[in-house]
């Protein structure tokens, strides 16, 4: 069978980067100036005894080789260890935050594909005209955005109208099945639209690249000789070949995404996996900061091994 | 011009006028003259801040949060400064961090991708790795990490910036080498006895320029971009003014629920246009040396796609 | 596949369009039976009392589980669960009548016998899992309950604040926590607590999304006075803009702290600003380790004189706080009560005089306008936490001032838990920095704050590296005073003491300042904000007009 040893190299390589990632959080992490107990307990109520037990609690009393081969054993039980700041498993913790996470990112990506594609397409076609100058500087445009800003601006724009704020109406107590769609996806649109927003030019680039590519291809000056349908054209030969880059695009990027969503939750008070990174950086709370960085880090990997292998399954020509 | 043309051809018609090279780009294509008149403009501003910025720095002039008025076009900010002053510093600290950050960034990744290719084999395999390891991990959190260890100050910023955005260009590069190397007059001058430093300095990097001039200017985008993310979160340097402390400030203290939208829109607004500008410029001349890395140099925002078309590391 | 995907996308669009406009804004919640919708940029960060940290948290508990005394409106003492008390055996014996018929949130009865067990818990696992609480509980020998609304408690000698330290003692319902105990006590800080929690007070917290949301709902078995609303809810924001604007969506009914910023904004959109003195004070921190090596100009007390007269306190509060702050001048801020020394003077704003000073101590300019001190230039890096909102501002007020008096200061931002190692330096040395700026939350009984510049404190919660024999004598000796009357006089001695020596120069005491919606009224501030670990009033007054 074709490429079984390229299979086999790249889940290989996957496994060989998830391990460097362990071992470099563990570092990073560890040599971090601030200690986690100095930040805990400088706060009322705290006494020089709770320092001492936070510290052998917490293993930060041991050898930093000792605390490394706990690390590693502890995570090939699965074990992410316990947060310093919520003394919950990390492991909980961070399903929390993914769960909340991903129906924001999959909404705004979806959103970017679609209307990346459409603008693409267009912009492709219409090669050459004012709408594809149109098209073009307008997803440049808000591809320049810097993603925080534009997330203000939103708020700015749609503040008073649609709620600015969590993932929630959390006030609402068991609210009815419907009522909780309503309410998670009038929170949902802002988050969404602003990742959405500043995805969607970065694809209107890519899929028009591809596009013309494609439109330059002589089976396609083929078809139009034949007088087929600019739209059939599009729709049934071009777009169909320019799938390819375009899917293992998406594939690749998704893993970047969720971790790039840090900037949106923040301003959004999304409660998902970026703010959890974000506020574990500012407690310096390792496990959770080693535990979340890993997971983003596994799931890049994953993301790249699926686009390697979706584009080698899509591609006959390559066989390393 | 269509966008079929087969990989080595776009190398060599650039060989043929390398230096006219910059100066033709920029009149074939309306977008890299916009794009080159922004920068110059931005990049003037900077430079004369000190003696165009209208008031001080760090004077009061008015009341926090003061609306626009014909002394101040663009208001005040929370601490009653002017806004048009802010903006002008800012984009100096703006530029600085995106040049000095490309700068540790070309310097990594030049040298990387230059020992790679131009010595394949082991030491080839391994730097691709350690590229291919940073080319995963997630680099936003990653930057916020090392960032917020070290502590917030403009040289981290610039150094963590740095570290982070060379792997493109240590592809790049690579290919550009590897092609090069196996040139005739590249051959015969190894075989007249030039040394490795010199073949390098004299025949490969000048080959590789036009293209590094063109990463260069798209990791200016994305350094810039990458320093006010990190500005936001607090990450940044509170002593100096970048345009992303700017917004961070104005955020922090509530401008958008005050309703001064003219401490936030503005700075945001000229990011974008300085983001903006460089992409066109970057990818006209990318666009121009070779249309098919089109895919690749988009590479700003918070995730970075590898080169899609000629994918892999060899194909370039 | 693909194609029925793509027909799909748009549909679900559409439906999520349908879906908001629907929604319309958060108005219809308020109507959904009497909850007090509360926005909070802090939040609670545990429901475990051995191991929450922030204000938040504390304020939940005293909601939510009995505790024997709180303060009344005057910050006098008032009875709670403790209907009376006294004192026997020269202060060394405390009795406490306690409420009778009282229960837990599941039925249980809930008697002295809960107290006296939480507390000889927290004696007992003192040095490990119950540390959090061990400051409450020093001096204190056992606890017992001779019947059911009778808790007796020995101290090993008569202690000056047993009232103080009971006031933040939340007493836990032992049918639950006893069961958590595991190995020495390790248990109860692995007990997640979590919604609906098992207590005894005026709300039951029947929802908890941590960062996100914390809801109460009033206790219909609960012993004292019952609350007016059918419940209220307290909403975490991670930014406060995000948090103003919800208010103004009328999302929320009340913010519990407002951003400076915010205040006229709010004011004019309709809601009740409340702006009262707060217990928050920030402070420049002199490093005063007497052992310091290197600047040891900074330890001259004309030097900190001069600093003191180069603060433009006007500036600050006008431009950082807004005009919401108020001046400070003392380690024990006026909103204690008869705790703060009112003949403490806030220091004046005068560079000529603060230049006269450094002049006539013999610290001459050199290049570039910059005093030179033993040879040196006067030239320091000042920490500043990253976190604390007020500080950026107000350091560049100050660093344009000292700039006049010759004084170069630069800015080194850290993360609090950075800027703290750095500033207590390996081993608690406190060699390895000079100036830094910070800010502190004092409590109602002066203690704490006291304790903060003791010799003690070393690597504790000294910042300041002060350490003075005859201070910490005076520090012990208000602790072991039962007389309040007389504890005072050492408290005023002690706080104009550390005036003159300056380890601290007080830069503003800034407000509380919170805002409720005119529809609801009753939502009472306090110098710790409205929803606090003073008393219970605030959210048991509350009501819609």
């Amino acid at each position: 069978m074709r490429g079984i040893d390229y299979v086999l190299k790249r889940i290989g390589f996957a496994v060989v980067t998830i391990f460097v990632a362990v071992t470099i959080n563990f570092v990073l992490f560890r040599l971090a100036p601030g200690s986690a107990v100095t930040n805990l307990s400088r706060v009322p109520h705290a006494t020089q005894q709770l320092r001492h037990a936070l510290e052998v609690q917490f293993g930060l009393d041991k050898s930093k080789g000792e605390q490394y081969v706990i690390y590693l054993k502890q995570l090939l039980h699965g074990n992410l260890g316990v947060s310093f700041e919520y003394e919950q498993p990390v492991s909980k913790e961070l399903r929390i935050a993914l769960i909340n996470t991903l129906p924001m990112v999959t909404l705004g990506t979806l959103f970017s594909i679609l209307i990346g594609t459409l603008t693409g397409v267009i912009a492709a076609w219409r090669r050459g005209t004012p709408v594809e100058a149109l098209t073009v500087s307008s997803a440049l445009g808000f591809y320049s955005m810097p993603t925080q800003w534009l997330g203000l601006m939103l708020i700015i724009i749609f503040s008073g109208v649609l709620p600015t704020g969590g993932m929630t109406n959390e006030f609402l107590l068991n609210p009815g099945f419907w009522q909780h769609l309503k309410d998670l996806a009038s929170h949902i649109v802002l988050p969404s639209l602003t990742l959405g927003l500043v995805l969607y030019g970065e694809y209107t680039l890519i899929v028009r690249s591809a596009m013309l590519e494609t439109l330059g291809e002589d089976y396609i000056l083929t078809a139009r000789a034949k007088g087929l349908k600019p739209w059939t054209i599009v729709r049934k030969h071009a777009l169909r070949n320019a799938m390819l880059p375009i899917t293992t695009l998406v594939a690749l990027s998704l893993g970047y995404i969720v971790a790039g969503a840090i900037l949106i939750e923040i301003v959004f008070s999304w409660p998902g996996i970026g703010r959890a990174v974000y506020e574990a950086v500012l407690q310096r709370d390792y496990p959770m900061l080693q535990g979340a960085f890993l997971l983003l880090t596994i799931s890049v990997v994953i993301c790249n091994l699926i686009a390697d292998l979706l584009y080698f399954k899509l591609d006959p020509r390559i066989t390393e | 011009m269509t966008n079929v043309a087969p990989l080595i051809e776009a190398p060599a018609e650039v060989e043929s006028s390398r230096r006219g090279f910059l100066f033709q780009t920029l009149r074939r294509r309306p977008a890299a003259v916009i794009g080159a008149t922004i920068l110059v403009l931005v990049g003037l501003t900077a430079v004369l801040a000190p003696w165009i910025a209208p008031y001080g720095l760090h004077t009061q002039v008015g009341r926090v949060f003061g609306h626009p008025s014909w002394r101040h076009p663009l208001g005040l900010d929370d601490g009653g400064i002017d806004m048009v002053t802010l903006l002008m510093w800012g984009v100096r600290v703006s530029l600085v961090v995106g040049f000095a950050a490309t700068f540790v960034s070309m310097a990594i990744g030049g040298a990387i991708g230059v020992v790679a290719g131009y010595f394949g084999g082991v030491v080839d395999t391994i730097l691709m790795r350690i590229t291919d390891y940073f080319l995963v991990v997630p680099d936003v959190p990653l930057m916020i990490v090392v960032a917020a260890i070290w502590g917030p100050s403009l040289f981290h910023i610039i150094i963590v910036i740095g570290i982070l955005l060379w792997t493109s260009t240590a592809r790049v590069i690579r290919a550009q080498v590897k092609s090069v190397r196996e040139r005739v007059y590249v051959k015969r001058a190894r075989a007249l006895g030039a040394g490795h430093t010199r073949i390098v300095l004299r025949h490969v990097l000048p080959q590789v320029a036009p293209l590094l001039i063109a990463n260069t200017v798209l990791t200016i985008a994305v350094a810039i971009f990458d320093e006010t993310a990190l500005s936001f979160l607090g990450l940044g340097d509170p002593s100096t003014t970048s345009l992303g402390q700017v917004i961070e400030h104005a955020f922090e203290r509530t401008a958008i629920s005050s309703g001064a939208w003219w401490a936030i829109v503005p700075p945001g607004a000229l990011v974008a246009l300085i983001i903006l500008a460089c992409s066109l410029v970057g990818g006209s001349l990318e666009d121009a040396l070779n249309p098919r890395l089109r895919v690749a140099h988009l590479s700003a925002r918070t995730f970075r796609l590898r080169p899609l078309v000629g994918r892999g590391t060899d194909a370039l | 596949m693909r194609k029925r995907w793509l027909a799909a996308a748009p549909l679900i669009i559409a439906a999520l369009i349908f879906a908001t406009t629907a929604t319309g804004s958060g108005k219809k919640a308020a109507a959904s039976g009497g909850t007090f919708r509360v926005g909070t940029a802090s939040g609670i960060d545990s429901l475990n009392p051995f191991v929450a940290f922030n204000q938040d948290a504390y304020s939940t508990f005293e909601y939510i589980y009995p505790v024997l005394v709180q303060y009344n409106s005057h910050l006098k003492f008032a009875p709670f669960f403790a209907r009376s008390w006294h004192s026997s055996n020269h202060g060394k014996t405390w009795t406490f009548k306690t409420q009778p018929h009282a229960k837990w949130s599941d039925g249980k009865p809930l008697t002295a016998a809960d107290a006296a067990w939480t507390i000889n818990i927290a004696i007992k696992y003192e040095g490990g899992a119950t540390a959090n609480l061990a400051g409450l509980v020093a001096h204190i020998t056992k606890a017992s309950a001779p019947n059911a609304t009778t808790l007796v408690v020995h101290y090993k000698q008569a202690a000056g604040n047993v009232l103080g330290q009971f006031q933040q003692f939340f007493i836990l319902p032992k049918h639950i926590w006893a069961q958590h105990l595991g190995h020495k006590g390790a248990g109860l800080k692995r007990f997640a607590n979590g919604a609906p929690v098992v207590g005894s007070g005026p709300f039951n917290l029947v929802k908890y999304t941590p960062k996100s949301i914390a809801l109460f709902q009033r206790n219909s078995s609960y012993w004292g006075v019952k609350p007016k609303v059918q419940g209220f809810g307290l909403q975490q924001f991670s930014n406060d803009d995000a948090m103003v604007q919800a208010l103004k969506a009328h999302q929320l009914d009340a913010l519990e702290t407002v951003p400076a910023t915010a205040i006229k904004t709010l004011r004019n959109s309709g809601f009740a600003v409340s702006d009262v003195p707060g217990l928050d004070q920030t402070d420049f921190i002199i490093n005063s380790n007497p052992k310091k090596k290197k600047h040891r100009e900074l330890l001259n007390l004309k030097v900190k004189e001069a600093f003191d007269h180069a603060i433009d306190r006007k500036k600050i509060d006008s431009v950082t706080f807004l005009g919401a702050a108020q001046p400070a001048n003392s380690i024990i801020p006026a909103t204690t009560g008869s705790w703060h020394n009112p003949h403490l003077k806030t220091v004046s704003f005068n560079l000529d005089l603060a230049n006269k000073i450094l002049d006539k101590a013999g610290f001459k300019r050199g290049s570039g306008g910059i005093r030179l001190a033993h040879g040196k230039k006067m030239s320091y890096n000042v920490i500043t936490p990253t976190d604390v909102q007020s500080i950026p501002r107000t350091f560049q007020i100050i660093q344009t001032d000292f700039k006049k008096i010759g004084v170069q200061l630069n800015q080194k931002a850290l993360d609090s838990s950075t800027a703290f190692s750095v500033m207590s330096g390996p081993n608690n040395t406190y060699q390895g920095f000079d100036l830094a700026m910070w800010d502190w939350t004092a409590l109602i009984d002066p203690d704490f704050m006291l304790s903060v510049v003791t010799c003690d404190q070393y690597g504790g919660w000294s910042d300041s590296g002060y350490c003075n024999k005859k201070y910490d004598r005076m520090y012990s000796k208000q602790q072991l005073t039962p007389n309040q009357t007389k504890r005072r006089q050492i408290v005023w001695q002690m706080q104009a003491y550390l005036y003159k020596q300056r380890p601290y120069l007080w830069l503003a005491n800034d407000d509380s300042v919170s805002a409720v919606s005119k529809s609801w009224v009753g939502f009472k501030n306090t110098a710790q904000g409205p929803f606090n670990e003073l008393n219970i009033q605030g959210l048991t007054q509350v009501h819609q007009k």
